[in-house]
């Protein structure tokens, strides 16, 4: 856990800036992470990092600079170098064209409602042992990989703007198992995520993968030749698209700057299906919660897209002060998107009896986009995909490439999910920084264009 | 604690940990690894940023399995060993193919990218009165915005490990973009942007920004391509033959070269993540991969990129070696372990030694295999011109605006920037929206034309993502112009 006495340094130092009278923002990040990676039925490398960091942002009028820390922090004096080297920095920078907005804790919060002391101090032995009886349990003639990620992270933000604190402190956790065909080559995954040591279930693993299992055992590969098709995008699809979606549409910056594909239209117009909505709720208990920005600004619920149409768009500070509006609360790296749940069958294929041929696309692989103002995205098929006819599996189908818009995809929607999942969309480039989107488990899209196919898996 | 603390203590450790029964120990000691951010957005200073971090990565081998620690904290160096090893010893719970280093003698030495300039210590003002005059160059009345990005990293880092190898490494690597964006006919941003590249010699310093050829001199071509960019119609779908610049190309090798040629996805350690590769270890020295045209190098003695290292983070001395021999694949991009494990699995000896190619981001990342210079050699189809002059009906296309690549690296679709419609030998008109897409092997089988030495430059990528826990690597690509024909390129209707 953060030191106690390095939060008073942190406030020593804040205090005499805000006496001298420079603006100044601290954030001390600090993670204690873990991670187990499998490969080959064996744990291929076992890590574990505490780091602490700190950030340093200084503005004077209408210049910033900024300084960023990663060592010891054993008194006041590191603090104050880091302080000085970004007033330097600040001091050199040209002038913007306008003035930037100020951070500000506005109020003290100090949150932990997702910390969670056994996941935080998970023994790593714990996680080899899962993996242990996956692999014995599902056969050695497989081939397991898979990575489980585990941390805590606490966050401690201070503005001389004020004398408040904020300071957030939340485990989280995602695991992930593949299971690969050493010959016909087709891998199976499942995963899970969560901010408790409970949230992970051996047994939800070993379910998942045995369903499949006999479907790609028994069956050759369907290969889906381009065209158009029904296909079922299961939830690690579904935030996926809705990600992409909200980064390169619902963003204040690129709607402002008309780089985006809902560009054309004005908050109240539809942009995509009525059935879609979509909102940053970090009240949501299936996502990561954060409460307050990296402005020190609070953060509470904030419609995107209601019934399909735009509400509102996501402004952070340097863009709201470039652009005149309010910042909403998005300098952080962590929202929470929840997509409303529908009305469809808990059963995918259920909800799919009547639809004939479909493809079940549960997660699309390496996703980008190629013209960002069409809302055009592309990303292939990999783990668990499956031709279904009549609601039922047929095959496994080969890497399909799905090249389409967010706009088709999310405007010829015919069923959703009534239950909803938690996708943990985290990455561990660089900090520790939870995020977790909450989607339908599936939804049911008709007209989805297949643009390209393999002959493996 | 001073440096000479420091390493006496790693040395200490190494030994106590070893002397326990350790099979392989490493430490990376970062005295220094810093990063300059510098962005001006419509000339206005939106990143002046500089992150300093320094740090101990410790690695252990325990009956065939890694552990690792790190930690920022130069008194809890003894914790970290200790953390690490009890980490390997928990892996080693879990092993059925034992990982294994080897033996191998002690390495000794030192190696510094060449740097006339340290960008870190030119003024800051001076920084952005450069920066500045850039963005001047940008401006154009259709020209609705404007970036100017600048990155300067430097790292000074001390290995040592349980062999006895010892080696000092001080790095240093510049990275620059100009990127202008102006709304077409159709209501839609089209952008263009140059990204610094270097000719593999010369200093890997502030000198490489000032230059006109390398970086600074090519805003009035980015503007005046951008004009004719927003006037151009869409690329219609079909098949044609497709001519990569290699602002383009680099990341073509990058993304189906590079990555599927790494050992450890071969072998199966990336699945869960970054993915697989359509090569298995009976691929080696059997399967054409591409034409005969295509000779594929890695490191290809490149005096200046941020693929030039010296020494991997194994210890293994950079090597120059070809991965692909006039089409066939012959070697891949491998470290220590990777390689003894893959010999091991196949029953022979398809890989002879370590790559070199060893690499960790940081020093709270351990080391996976990472491409360094992965290149396609110059050919003898002569000037760009030349394979133009060649081309009965087909597109060049320059600089990525999207990559997506299948998970064994066995199809990818990328689209580009900009491209120049070629037709009987004539560039005719540019082309906005340009895609293609093709299948790994297919495509490089079909490449018919590859560029001269005048054709051929270094081109860097600054953010090459892999791994888990994630790590994002600096690494050069040698390339010429390249043609490859009957490529499906734009999209159906």
């Amino acid at each position: 856990m953060l030191d106690a006495n390095i939060r008073k340094i942190l406030m020593q130092v804040r205090d005499e800036a805000a006496d001298e009278g420079i603006q100044a923002t601290l954030q001390l990040h600090h993670e204690k992470s873990h991670l187990m990676r499998i490969g080959n039925n064996s744990v291929s490398l076992n890590t574990s990092e505490d780091l602490l960091r700190l950030d340093v942002e200084v503005t004077e009028g209408r210049k910033q600079g900024s300084q960023t820390y990663l060592g010891p922090i054993e008194d006041a004096d590191t603090v104050r170098g880091i302080l000085n080297a970004a007033r330097e920095k600040t001091r050199m920078a040209s002038p913007k064209t306008y003035d930037p907005i100020p951070d500000e804790v506005e109020t003290s919060i100090s949150e932990d409602n997702q910390f969670d002391l056994d996941l935080a101090d998970l023994e790593p032995g714990v996680k080899a042992e899962a993996y242990k009886n996956i692999i014995e349990k599902l056969g050695r003639k497989y081939n397991f990989s898979g990575s489980w990620s585990s941390g805590l992270m606490e966050v401690c933000l201070l503005t001389t703007a004020s004398r408040n604190e904020v300071f957030h402190r939340g485990t989280d956790q995602l695991f992930s198992v593949v299971l690969k065909h050493p010959e016909a080559k087709w891998e199976l995954t499942n995963n899970q995520t969560g901010w408790r040591a409970s949230d992970f279930s051996i047994d939800k693993t070993l379910d998942s993968l045995s369903k499949l299992i006999p479907v790609y055992e028994n069956s050759d590969g369907f290969k889906a030749e381009p065209g158009e098709y029904t296909v079922i995008f299961g939830s690690s699809a579904v935030a996926e698209i809705i990600s992409m979606a909200v980064y390169t549409g619902l963003a204040g910056r690129g709607w402002e700057e008309k780089q985006s594909w809902t560009a054309k239209y004005k908050p109240g117009e539809k942009i995509i299906g009525d059935q879609i909505s979509l909102v940053d709720d970090p009240t949501n208990p299936e996502t990561f919660m954060f409460g307050f920005d990296m402005s020190g600004r609070k953060r509470g619920i904030f419609p995107l897209v209601e019934g399909g149409d735009l509400k509102n768009l996501m402004y952070d500070s340097g863009t709201a002060a470039k652009y005149g509006k309010k910042p909403t609360g998005h300098d952080t790296g962590s929202p929470s998107i929840v997509m409303d749940t529908g009305f469809g069958s808990a059963d995918p294929l259920q909800a799919v009896r009547d639809f004939g041929r479909v493809l079940y696309i549960p997660a699309l692989h390496y996703m980008n986009i190629p013209n960002r103002s069409k809302g055009i995205f592309t990303g292939s098929s990999r783990f668990n995909a499956v031709l279904v006819e009549d609601g039922k599996i047929v095959s496994p189908i080969f890497s399909s490439r799905v090249t389409d818009s967010f706009q088709n995809v999310l405007g010829n929607v015919k069923v959703i999910s009534s239950v909803s999942e938690s996708v943990n969309e985290s990455n561990t480039y660089g900090r520790r920084a939870p995020v977790a989107l909450s989607v339908p488990s599936y939804i049911v899209s008709e007209g989805v264009k297949i643009t390209d196919s393999a002959d493996s898996f | 604690m001073t440096e000479a603390n420091v390493k006496k203590e790693i040395a200490s450790n190494i030994s106590r940990i070893s002397s326990e029964g350790a099979d392989y120990v490493d430490a990376r000691y970062y005295l220094d690894d810093s990063s300059e951010t510098l962005l001006l957005y419509d000339g206005d200073l939106e990143a002046n940023d500089t992150t300093v971090e320094s740090g101990i990565g410790v690695r252990v081998l325990w009956e065939g399995a890694w552990g690792f620690s790190a930690t920022s904290d130069p008194s809890g160096i003894e914790a970290c060993f200790r953390k690490a090893a009890a980490n390997a010893r928990t892996a080693s719970r879990l092993v059925e193919v034992p990982l294994s280093m080897g033996v191998r003698e002690a390495v000794k030495g030192s190696y510094a990218s060449p740097l006339e300039v340290d960008p870190f210590s030119v003024n800051l003002q001076d920084k952005l009165s450069f920066l500045t005059r850039l963005d001047n160059d940008l401006r154009e009345d259709f020209i609705l915005k404007r970036m100017v990005f600048v990155n300067f990293q430097k790292k000074r880092i001390h290995f040592q490990n349980s062999e006895g190898s010892e080696i000092s490494k001080d790095l240093a690597s510049v990275f620059g973009t100009i990127l202008a964006m102006a709304l077409d006919s159709d209501g839609e941003m089209q952008r263009r942007s140059m990204s610094l590249y270097s000719t593999g010699d010369g200093t890997a310093g502030w000198k490489m920004m000032t230059d006109p050829e390398l970086f600074s001199g090519h805003a009035a071509r980015v503007r005046s391509e951008l004009a004719e960019l927003v006037r151009a119609e869409p690329l219609e779908y079909g098949k044609r033959s497709v001519i990569l610049l290699p602002g383009q190309g680099h990341l073509q090798v990058h993304e189906t070269i590079g990555h599927p040629l790494e050992l450890d996805r071969i072998l199966g350690y990336e699945l869960s993540y970054a993915g697989g590769s359509f090569v298995d270890l009976d691929s080696f020295g059997k399967l054409r991969y591409g034409s005969d045209k295509l000779s594929v190098s890695s490191y290809g003695s490149i005096a200046n990129s941020p693929g030039s290292f010296g020494f991997d983070d194994d210890g293994t001395p950079e090597r120059d070696y070809l991965l692909i021999d006039r089409g066939i694949l012959v070697n891949a991009l491998t470290s220590r372990a990777m390689v003894n494990e893959a010999n091991e699995r196949a029953g022979r000896e398809v890989f002879k030694q370590s790559g070199g190619a060893a690499r960790a981001t940081s020093f709270y990342r351990a080391p996976i295999d990472r491409m360094t210079n992965v290149n396609i050699l110059p050919g003898n189809d002569g000037s760009r011109e030349d394979i133009i002059a060649s081309t009965e009906d087909g597109i060049v296309v320059d600089n990525p605006v999207s990559w997506s690549i299948g998970s064994n690296r066995e199809h990818f679709h990328f689209g580009c920037e900009i491209a120049w419609e070629v037709k009987n030998g004539e560039k005719t008109r540019v082309l906005k929206n340009p895609t293609y897409q093709g299948h790994t092997l297919e495509f490089y089988r079909s490449l018919s034309a590859v560029g001269d030495k005048s054709t051929w430059v270094v081109e860097q990528v600054n953010n090459c993502g892999k791994g888990e826990p994630n790590q994002v690597m600096q690494i050069g690509h040698g390339v010429p112009v390249v043609k490859f024909d009957d490529v499906v390129t734009g999209e159906r209707k």
